[in-house]
C-alpha cells in the first residue's frame, strides 16, 4: 500500500526532534559556528536521547528503529542547524562502517564507548595522495606476524579530534589481482596506538563546527582480530555502508532544504518592494514553488530509499532508490541555498541572516559520503544491470594529490 | 506507516496493462499517429479486455463514478487511477485520452451534480457493450485558457432551460461525447460569481461540432471545437441546480475537478516518461561506444541516472497527491506539483532519450516511437493547467493574501 503516514512511534520523534531543533539548534547555530564545535550539553542530551544508535540493533545498544527512522531524525536535526548533525558525536560514517564491516562480536566491541555516551570513532577512508601504478589505497597494510602493519595519510577524516578509534581503509599486501580496488581492506586502530598521529584541522567552506582533519599512521600494528572483513562480499558491505550512511547526509540536506525554504518564504511575505511584497511578484513566487518541489520530493525520496532497506527489498532497488534520493538532495539543497541567498539579495550576503551559512553548509554537505554524480553513476549500472565493479561504485579515495 | 509498495491489486493491474500495453497497443501505436485514430473496433476490444483485468469493473469506473456508497474508511481509488494511468500512458497516451466513459466530464459531475443528475449522467457508462460512450470537459475558449473567469459564453435564462451561446476549443473527446460539461456565464463582469456549468448532451439543438484540431502529438486522440448557437439546455443540466450558485461555487466546480485530474494527467506523463527512459536505458544496456559499454561513460551514465531521478521525484509527488485524495485530505497544493514536476521531468526525459541515442533518436525507423513520445508530451506542460499555472496555484499556498498575477 501506499502510505505517506509516520508510524505513531515516529511522529514522537519528529516531534521532539522537531522541538529540539527549533528551540536549541536553530537559535544557538552561530554559536556553534563560531565556537567550531557542538556545545557539551547539547552532545549530552541529544547522546542521552539515543538519537546517534537508533537504527542500531538493541543487541548491540541501539533502539533498533530502522533507517528511516534515523532519516527522520537527521532530517529533523539538520532543520535545526544543517551543521550540527555533522558534529555530533555518532553521526558520522563510524555507526554505518561498523555494522556493515564488523562481526557480529566485533560490533558489540565497536559500539560499546558509543552507547556508553563516549564520542565514538571515524573513519578514514580518504587519501592525501593518489597512487599512480593501479587503483588501489596508498595507505598499505603489510602482514607482520598474526597482524598487520599500517602506514599511510589519512585525510577528511571527519570526527577525527574526538575519536576513541578509526575504521582505517588501506591495501592489503598480497592480496591484490588485477581487478582494481581488490585486496583493499579495513581495519580497527585505537587512537593511543603507537604511531598514530592527528595531523591538523582542515579549513573548511561550511559545516565549521564539524571537525575534519588529517590523520597520519606510522607503522601502526594491529591483529588479525581488528581487520572488518565485512562478511564474504567486501565490496559490496562497503557499497552498502557508504549507500546507507549517505542517505543520511541526504535526509540532512532535505532538513536544510526545509528550513531555508521556510525562512525564504517567510521573508518573501514581508519584505516589500515596488509597493507589494516581493513574494507577489511571479518570477520570485516561482521560485519558491519550484524549490518547496525540490524539498517536497527530495524528501519523500529519501524516505522511500530508507523504507526499501528496513523492507529487505532487494539490494540492487535499495540501491537503486537510495541513489536517486542522494543525488536529488543534494542537488535540491544546493539550489534552496543559493536561490535562499539570492531571494534575501543583499541581506543574504550578510552574517546576520542564515542563509548564507546553508548555502556553504549545502556544498560542503553534498562531498559526503557519494556525491551526486556518484550515485548518478551507481544508479545507472543498476538500471542497466551492469556489474557493480568497485572502481565505479565507491567513491575514490585517491583523488587527493592536490593536498600536501 | 510510511510504506511506498504497491498493493496486490495495483501490482496486478500494473502488469496487466504493461502486457497488455506491450503486447497489443506498442505495435498499433505508430499506426494509429499515422491515420490520427484508433479504430472503434480496438477500443471496444480494450474495453472488454480492461473489464476483464479487473473483473466485471473497469478500473476507471470506480474513479469516474465515485464510491457507490459512502464510507469513512480510506480508498484507494485515486493511487489505484494514477498507477493504471501512468502504465496505460507508457502504452500509448492517446488511448490513455480515448478510453469511452466519462473522462475529464466525470470529476465535476461527480463532485457538483445532484444524485439525479449523477444517476443519468453516468448510467449511460455502465454498459457499453452495444456502444462505445464518452464524456467531455468544455472550459476554454478561443480568449480564455488559463484566465478561466474570462470566459465569454453566455447562458440566459428562459423558462424552463437556458440559452447558450459560444465557442469551446481544445475539447478532449468533444466530437464524440455523449455530454459535455460546458461552463458559462450569466454576467462576465462578476467574474467567477457569474459562471456556471452545464452538461449538454449530443443532439442538442444549436450545439454542434466545429473543427477537428490536427496537432503535434496525441495526435490518435481527437480534440475539438465545440459551436454553442441558441443552444437550448434544460435547466435540469445546471449542474448542482440553481441554489449551488448563489456563491462563486460554479467556478469552484471547475477548479475542484483540478484537484482530482491534475495528479492523474502527472501520472499520465510520467508514464510517457517512463516509456522514454526505458528505451534510452535499454538502447545504453545493448551498445557499445569505442568498445566500451556505454554505463562506463560518466557523462551518459549521468544523464540516463538524472532522468530516472527527476521521474522518480515527479512520481512520490504524485502517490503524494492521489493519497491525499484517497484520505480527503485538501490536496491543491500538492496536486499542482505533481502536475508542474511531471510534465517537466517527462518532456526532458524525452529530450534526452533523443540525445542519449543519439542520431538513432530522430533518423532511424525503429526509433519512431521515441520521436512520437517526444511530440506527445509536450501537451502534458499544457492542459489541465500549464506549468506556469500550477506556479500560481503552489505560491498562492505559499504566500499570505497572494491574489494572483
Ligand atoms: C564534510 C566532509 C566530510 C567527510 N568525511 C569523511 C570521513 O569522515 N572520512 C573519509 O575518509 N572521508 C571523508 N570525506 C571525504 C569524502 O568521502 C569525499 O570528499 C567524497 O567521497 C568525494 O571524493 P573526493 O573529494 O575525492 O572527490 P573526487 O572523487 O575526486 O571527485 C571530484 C568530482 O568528480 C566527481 N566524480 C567522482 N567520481 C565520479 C564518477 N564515477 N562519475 C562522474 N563523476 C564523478 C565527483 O562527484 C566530484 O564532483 C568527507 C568530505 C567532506 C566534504
Ligand atoms: C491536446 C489538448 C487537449 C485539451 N483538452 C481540453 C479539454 O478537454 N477541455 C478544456 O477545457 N480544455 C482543454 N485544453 C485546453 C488547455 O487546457 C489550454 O490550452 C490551457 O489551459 C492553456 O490555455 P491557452 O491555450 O489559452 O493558453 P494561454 O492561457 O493563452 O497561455 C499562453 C501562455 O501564457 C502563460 N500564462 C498565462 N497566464 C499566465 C500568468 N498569469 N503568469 C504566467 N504565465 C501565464 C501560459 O502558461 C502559457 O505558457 C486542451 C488543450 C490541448 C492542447
Amino acid at each position: 500500500m501506499i502510505s505517506f503516514e509516520p508510524t505513531e512511534d515516529q511522529r514522537l520523534i519528529q516531534e521532539t526532534v522537531g522541538e529540539l531543533a527549533k528551540t536549541t539548534l536553530a537559535p544557538r547555530a552561530r554559536e556553534f559556528e563560531a565556537a567550531r564545535e557542538v556545545a557539551d550539553d547539547v552532545q549530552q542530551v541529544i547522546g542521552e536521547m539515543g538519537l546517534a544508535l537508533a537504527a542500531v540493533p538493541e543487541a548491540h545498544g541501539g533502539q533498533e528503529l530502522g533507517l528511516l527512522t534515523a532519516v527522520l531524525i537527521n532530517e529533523g536535526l539538520s532543520r535545526g542547524d544543517s551543521a550540527t548533525p555533522f558534529g555530533l558525536h555518532g553521526f558520522g560514517p563510524y555507526v554505518w562502517a561498523a555494522q556493515e564491516l564488523a562481526s557480529s562480536d566485533q560490533l558489540t566491541d565497536l559500539l560499546t564507548p558509543l552507547a556508553a555516551g563516549k564520542p565514538g570513532g571515524a573513519v578514514a577512508w580518504s587519501e592525501v595522495k593518489a597512487r599512480k601504478d593501479r587503483a588501489a589505497f596508498v595507505t598499505t597494510a603489510s602482514k607482520s606476524g598474526d597482524g598487520y602493519t599500517l602506514s599511510g595519510s589519512k585525510c577528511f577524516v571527519g570526527g577525527v579530534a574526538a575519536a576513541d578509534r578509526f575504521i582505517v581503509f588501506a591495501d592489503v599486501e598480497g592480496e591484490a589481482t588485477d581487478a582494481p580496488w581488490s585486496g583493499s581492506g579495513a581495519f580497527v586502530v585505537k587512537r593511543d596506538a603507537p604511531g598514530l598521529k592527528l595531523g591538523k584541522r582542515h579549513e573548511t567552506l561550511g559545516l565549521a563546527c564539524a571537525d575534519f582533519g588529517r590523520l597520519e599512521l606510522d607503522g601502526v600494528d594491529v591483529n588479525e582480530a581488528d581487520r572488518l572483513r565485512g562478511g564474504d562480499d567486501f565490496v559490496a558491505a562497503t557499497l552498502r555502508f557508504f549507500a546507507r550512511y549517505s542517505l543520511t547526509v541526504a535526509a540532512r540536506q532535505v532538513g536544510l532544504c526545509k528550513s531555508s525554504f521556510d525562512i525564504t518564504r517567510d521573508y518573501c511575505d514581508i519584505r516589500e518592494a515596488f509597493g507589494k511584497p516581493i513574494g507577489h511578484f511571479q518570477a520570485v513566487a516561482f521560485t519558491l514553488a519550484d524549490r518547496h518541489m525540490d524539498a517536497e520530493s527530495a524528501g519523500e525520496l529519501c524516505r522511500r530509499a530508507a523504507w526499501a532497506w528496513d523492507a529487505r527489498k532487494p539490494f540492487e532497488t535499495c540501491l537503486a532508490y537510495t541513489a536517486q534520493a542522494v543525488a536529488h538532495a543534494h542537488e535540491a539543497a544546493m539550489r534552496c541555498g543559493d536561490d535562499a541567498v539570492q531571494l534575501h539579495g543583499g541581506a543574504g550576503f550578510m552574517r546576520d541572516v542564515i542563509v548564507e551559512k546553508m548555502m556553504r553548509d549545502a556544498k560542503q554537505t553534498a562531498l559526503v559520503g557519494m556525491t551526486a554524480e556518484q550515485m548518478d553513476q551507481v544508479a545507472a549500472l543498476v538500471a542497466c544491470r551492469a556489474k557493480l565493479t568497485p572502481e565505479l561504485v565507491l567513491p575514490t579515495p585517491d583523488a587527493q594529490a592536490i593536498l600536501t | 506507516m510510511l510504506e511506498f509498495e504497491l498493493s496486490a491489486g495495483q501490482q496486478q493491474l500494473r502488469e496487466g496493462i504493461r502486457s497488455i500495453g506491450k503486447s497489443v497497443i506498442r505495435p498499433m501505436s505508430l499506426g494509429w499517429d499515422k491515420n490520427k485514430e484508433i479504430p472503434e473496433d480496438f477500443l471496444r476490444n480494450f474495453y472488454s479486455m480492461s473489464k476483464s483485468l479487473q473483473g466485471a469493473e473497469n478500473p476507471m469506473a470506480d474513479y469516474n463514478e465515485g464510491p457507490k456508497e459512502k464510507s469513512n474508511k480510506p480508498r484507494s481509488t485515486n493511487r489505484t487511477a494514477a498507477v493504471g494511468a501512468e502504465e496505460l500512458a507508457w502504452a500509448d497516451a492517446s488511448i490513455m485520452l480515448s478510453l469511452p466513459g466519462p473522462g475529464l466530464g466525470g470529476p465535476p459531475v461527480r463532485a457538483s451534480g445532484t444524485p439525479e443528475q449523477k444517476e443519468r449522467f453516468f448510467s449511460i457508462f455502465r454498459d457499453m457493450s452495444d456502444q462505445l460512450r464518452w464524456g467531455a470537459y468544455g472550459l476554454t475558449e478561443p480568449g480564455a485558457g488559463s484566465d478561466v473567469k474570462a470566459i465569454r459564453t453566455t447562458c440566459r435564462k428562459d423558462g424552463d432551460d437556458y440559452i447558450l451561446n459560444g465557442r469551446k476549443c481544445y475539447i478532449t473527446n468533444g466530437g464524440r461525447a455523449a455530454w459535455v460539461v460546458i461552463f458559462a456565464t450569466v454576467d462576465a463582469s462578476q467574474g467567477r460569481a457569474g459562471q456556471r456549468a452545464f452538461v449538454v448532451e449530443q443532439g442538442t439543438p444549436g450545439f454542434f461540432v466545429g473543427k477537428i484540431e490536427d496537432k503535434l502529438g496525441l495526435r490518435a486522440n481527437e480534440t475539438a471545437e465545440l459551436v454553442l448557437e441558441d443552444c437550448r439546455v434544460p435547466a435540469a443540466n445546471l449542474l448542482g441546480g440553481e441554489e449551488k450558485y448563489q456563491s462563486k461555487e460554479g467556478f469552484m466546480t471547475a477548479m475542484k475537478t483540478f484537484d482530482n485530474t491534475r495528479p492523474l494527467v502527472a501520472a499520465m506523463a510520467c508514464g510517457i516518461g517512463k516509456a522514454a527512459y526505458e528505451y534510452a536505458r535499454d538502447f545504453v544496456k545493448d551498445n557499445y561506444m569505442l568498445g566500451r559499454p556505454i554505463p562506463r561513460y560518466a557523462a551518459l551514465a549521468e544523464r540516463l541516472a538524472r532522468i530516472s531521478r527527476r521521474l522518480e521525484a515527479a512520481r512520490i509527488l504524485v502517490w503524494k497527491a492521489v493519497w491525499m485524495a484517497d484520505h480527503g485530505k485538501p490536496n491543491a497544493k500538492e496536486a499542482s506539483m505533481a502536475k508542474a514536476l511531471a510534465g517537466q521531468a517527462a518532456i526532458s526525459a524525452c529530450i534526452d532519450a533523443i540525445e542519449i541515442c543519439g542520431a538513432h533518436g530522430t533518423l532511424s525507423e525503429d526509433h519512431a516511437l521515441l520521436e512520437k513520445w517526444f511530440r506527445d508530451i509536450k501537451v502534458y506542460d499544457i492542459f489541465e493547467g500549464t506549468g506556469q499555472i500550477q506556479r500560481i496555484v503552489i505560491s498562492k499556498r505559499l504566500m499570505t493574501n497572494l491574489r494572483g498575477f
